[in-house]
């Protein structure tokens, strides 16, 4: 099991809804939670990941704050198109700290993973951190 | 830099002049429709607002929406998640202010709880020899229900683009403070 959801393994965000200089989407997989990315207002948003290679997926973490309706969606294409929904949850309202989501999947293969965030608890969510266990 | 986006809901009753307010905005005063013409649906109208003092702005996309009863009910379906809220009446027509409480009701119904900044505006204060509702009357109501309240005249170009203004103020301190927030967490 390795997390390939990480720059350091090759990983990118293609696309983010939103951009604060400040608050960068690169932050998502660069490992750790202190970072985050913010949306900028209005829903729906959402960023793609982009695998070096194809993944096998068994789990999806993510470390949010805010997010209230998530979907997620894969591609096996190489341009990132063709998104297939994989996962879709109500995430509980936290207070003072980061919410903790997990999605199991049975090792589903993807080069590309779309995270849609369809409403929050605020006007604005921030995403900290998205790990991916799988094999390659 | 950031550039944010703001949904802002347009509403109150028919003919206060909501698109004329919505038009002169967006026009910077070059646009004042002379002849009346009902909003049948929601125009979209779409402008960047900069924040005095930063390097930020916040672009509103603003949601005219028919004043019309026959409409509204289809408008709403389009009010989900607003970001913030413009209402507007006449101040020379007493009842068009007496509406602006089911209005509020209305929008407020599509919040989910979020905290909406919102400011209630009294137009065609050029109309003074035949105002119905005085300023200071509207000014309690609004700060009763926690709105901004000003007066602009979109036929005279006068203040029509500070309650637009005091909106994208408001949703920016709100990103800030939700910012401040997260870091506090991270």
């Amino acid at each position: 099991m390795i997390d390939t959801a990480l720059s350091s393994s090759g990983t990118q965000v293609v696309l983010a809804a939103s951009s604060d200089e400040n608050y960068p989407p690169e932050n998502i997989i660069d490992g750790n939670t202190e970072m985050f990315w913010i949306s900028t207002g209005m829903f729906p948003q959402e960023f793609i990941l982009r695998f070096s290679n194809t993944v096998k997926i068994t789990l999806i973490t993510i470390h949010c704050y805010n997010v209230k309706n998530l979907k997620i969606e894969k591609s096996t294409s190489n341009d990132a198109t063709d998104f297939q929904n994989i996962a879709e949850k109500e995430f509980e309202h936290t207070d003072g700290h980061l919410q903790t989501n997990d999605f199991s999947l049975n090792g589903t293969s993807a080069t590309h993973l779309r995270f849609i965030i369809t409403s929050g608890y605020d006007h604005f969510v921030s995403v900290h951190k998205v790990t991916v266990e799988g094999v390659n | 830099m950031v550039k944010l986006r703001a949904k802002c809901i347009l509403v109150g009753d028919p003919a206060v002049g909501k698109s004329a307010l919505s038009q002169m905005f967006r026009s910077d005063g070059a646009h004042f429709q002379k002849n009346y013409s009902m909003t049948a649906g929601v125009e979209l109208v779409v402008k960047s607002v900069n924040i005095p003092d930063s390097i930020d702005s916040v672009e509103l996309f603003i949601f005219d929406s028919a004043g019309k009863e026959t409409f509204t009910e289809s408008c709403e379906k389009l009010w989900g998640q607003p970001s913030v809220l413009c209402l507007v009446f006449d101040v020379s027509s007493e009842v068009s202010f007496r509406s602006c409480g089911r209005w509020l009701e209305r929008v407020r119904a599509h919040c989910q709880g979020l905290q909406v900044p919102g400011v209630l505006v009294g137009n065609k204060s050029d109309l003074s020899s035949r105002r119905e509702v005085e300023t200071a009357v509207a000014q309690e109501w609004a700060q009763s229900q926690g709105l901004e309240y000003h007066e602009t005249s979109a036929k005279e170009m006068e203040n029509c683009e500070a309650p637009f203004l005091s909106l994208a103020q408001a949703f920016y301190a709100l990103y800030q403070g939700q910012l401040q927030t997260i870091q506090a967490l991270a």
